[in-house]
């Protein structure tokens, strides 16, 4: 698999007034690959937005490079065409919609690109099926559920055609009904079409079936692994100020409490398995 | 949600509704500035019968329009009993006290003020009840085309109109949960003389204005992301065009407007004909 997105050294740090640059991010280093689903958890300040605004050339970061399908974001010849192919949906979905009616908003963006009439009239049309929103086509976004808006700033972003999503934090606005919405929209675009997902969150939940988890702290990778090679080191994940799934916590605690019994559960399916199995072999 | 009065939209489908935005924003200042001529009341009628008929055509209940003018009533009241008592012009006077005079003429001009301003209100909601808020930043932007060429970035004008419409909704929504967030903590907003209670309001508009410029930031960076000003030359997807129903509208506007400069101009005022037909008609029956 290639590289889709790779950060190398890469530090950022904002100007303040007080004490000249505080560092928000610190010798990042990692890669993404192409048609992954990565989670990225971390408490408030870990430095998780700043990373997110730095995948597609928001922020350049102050020491380091960030390379996207090999173009630097850096260079500002090329900035558009980072932009287009990561394409990115923000927390708060109120904000990030420029017109008042939904197809408006989803053609801004081929529009600033220029492309054709008929391509983008085609491109409103895929990008309104992909999230399960057609029939919103003429209405305006004031009315809807904030999953259905979110929905249709995911639309906005894949009408560009982007090959990665960079989710900041858009579930973190959104009741569970619509955060569910909203996963399995990303979940089907990931599997069926292949778009790389850089899912930025602190539900824990919706880390569990990603191929990947990035826990930030204090700027830094903390931990990078699978789910449940990440899930698996219970007390640790307390230092980061991050908490595991419930089930992944219940397993914890009761492996310490002297059960036999995986650290690395992380589905209630797998935990009722895992019981089953103990009180049979009593 | 209050009801935002402004740039109302009456979302059904007609032919009006689907005239090119251009057109009906041109129309609406010619109409705006024809009003001022019509100087007859039988203008007066035959604009009030083509408002009627254009509510016909689009679809749109004539009671709504109507209402729009709820919101002038005052001035309304307050202009035509101004022009009432103090009419400048040469009048016979039939009834006087103090300064105040009435007359036939103030009658008149107090009457046909009061027809103008009401007929200019119902004329232009027409423009906001049939046009959605894109349609119209799209006509305007096409009509100020001309103006790129003295380096007017028309384009980025046209976004911030349409962001601007956008927001409207959301920051009456904002400031609805400030105010309640900020009453539930005992602010009182109700009683009080004016300044008390605008000093009330700036609890709740410190707090609006904070809001605002952190959703402008993060609409910043969505504009961004979605790649504004990548290209130079910006696509559309909705292409308005100039269609037959466009040249039929055209030519009955055109009908109306010529018809209310020839009654001012030419025939000096319809009124007087239609008087003396009806001294005629009434001669005719005495005759009888």
């Amino acid at each position: 698999m290639s590289t889709a997105i790779g950060l190398y050294g890469v530090s950022f740090a904002y100007d303040t007034e007080e004490e000249g640059q505080a560092y928000a991010l610190k010798d990042v280093s990692f890669e993404i690959e192409k048609g992954s689903f990565v989670a990225v958890v971390g408490h408030n300040g870990s430095g998780k937005s700043t990373l997110a605004r730095l995948l597609n050339g928001l922020l350049i970061p102050t020491v380091g490079r960030v390379k996207v399908f090999g173009y630097d974001t850096c260079d500002e010849d090329t900035i558009y065409e980072i932009r287009r192919r990561v394409g990115m949906v923000f927390q708060n979905p109120d904000n990030q919609m420029v017109a008042s009616v939904v197809e408006d908003d989803i053609a801004f963006g081929p529009e600033n690109l220029g492309v054709e009439r008929e391509e983008i009239i085609r491109r409103v049309d895929n990008a309104l099926a992909s999230v399960g929103m057609s029939d919103y086509r003429k209405s305006t976004p004031f009315r809807m559920s904030g999953g259905q808006k979110q929905r249709i700033a995911i639309a906005g972003a894949l009408a560009l055609c982007p090959e990665v999503l960079v989710l900041d934090e858009s579930t973190a606005m959104l009741d569970p009904k619509g955060r569910a919405e909203v996963m399995g929209v990303v979940r089907r675009l990931n599997r069926e079409q292949g778009i790389t997902v850089i899912h930025i969150t602190h539900y824990m939940e919706e880390t569990l079936d990603c191929d990947r988890v990035i826990v930030m702290d204090g700027g830094s990778v903390a931990l990078d692994g699978t789910p449940s090679e990440v899930f698996g080191r219970g007390e640790e994940l307390k230092r980061y100020k991050i908490s595991p799934p419930y089930v992944t916590w219940l397993a914890d605690a009761l492996a310490r409490a002297g059960l036999d019994i995986d650290r690395a559960i992380y589905t209630r399916e797998e935990m009722e398995e895992s019981l089953c199995r103990l009180l049979s072999k009593d | 949600m209050r009801d935002v009065a402004f740039g109302q939209y009456y979302p059904v489908s007609s032919p009006i509704h689907r005239l090119d935005p251009r057109l009906k924003i041109v129309f609406t200042l010619l109409y705006v500035v024809t009003m001022f001529f019509v100087s007859s009341y039988t203008a007066y009628a035959v604009i009030l019968i083509f408002l009627l008929a254009l509510c016909g055509f689009s679809h749109i209940p004539p009671s709504a329009m109507f209402k729009s003018i709820k919101g002038i009533i005052i001035l309304l009241i307050l202009t035509s009993v101004l022009n009432l008592f103090f009419y400048g012009g040469e009048t016979s006077v039939v009834w006087q006290w103090w300064i105040f005079k009435i007359s036939p003429e103030a009658i008149d001009s107090a009457l046909k003020l009061m027809l103008r301003l009401i007929l200019l209100i119902m004329g232009t909601t027409m423009l906001t009840f049939t046009t959605g808020a894109t349609e119209l930043t799209d006509g305007i932007e096409s009509l100020l085309k001309p103006l790129n060429l003295i380096k007017i970035p028309v384009r980025d004008l046209a976004i911030i109109m349409s962001i601007a419409l956008r927001f409207i909704p959301i920051l009456i929504d904002e400031t609805d949960k400030i105010t309640m967030a900020q009453k539930s903590r005992g602010a009182d907003f109700d009683s009080g003389n004016i300044f008390k209670r605008a000093k009330a309001l700036l609890p709740v508009l410190i707090p609006l204005f904070v809001g605002a410029f952190r959703k402008a930031d993060e609409l910043a960076d969505a504009l961004d992301a979605r790649c504004y000003n990548a290209s130079p030359k910006r696509t559309r997807m909705k292409k308005i065009t100039f269609a037959v129903r466009d040249l039929i509208a055209l030519i009955v506007f055109a009908a109306l407007v010529a018809f209310v400069f020839l009654d001012k101009y030419l025939i000096g005022g319809a009124d007087t004909y239609i008087v003396k037909l009806f001294n005629i008609i009434v001669e005719f029956f005495k005759g009888l």
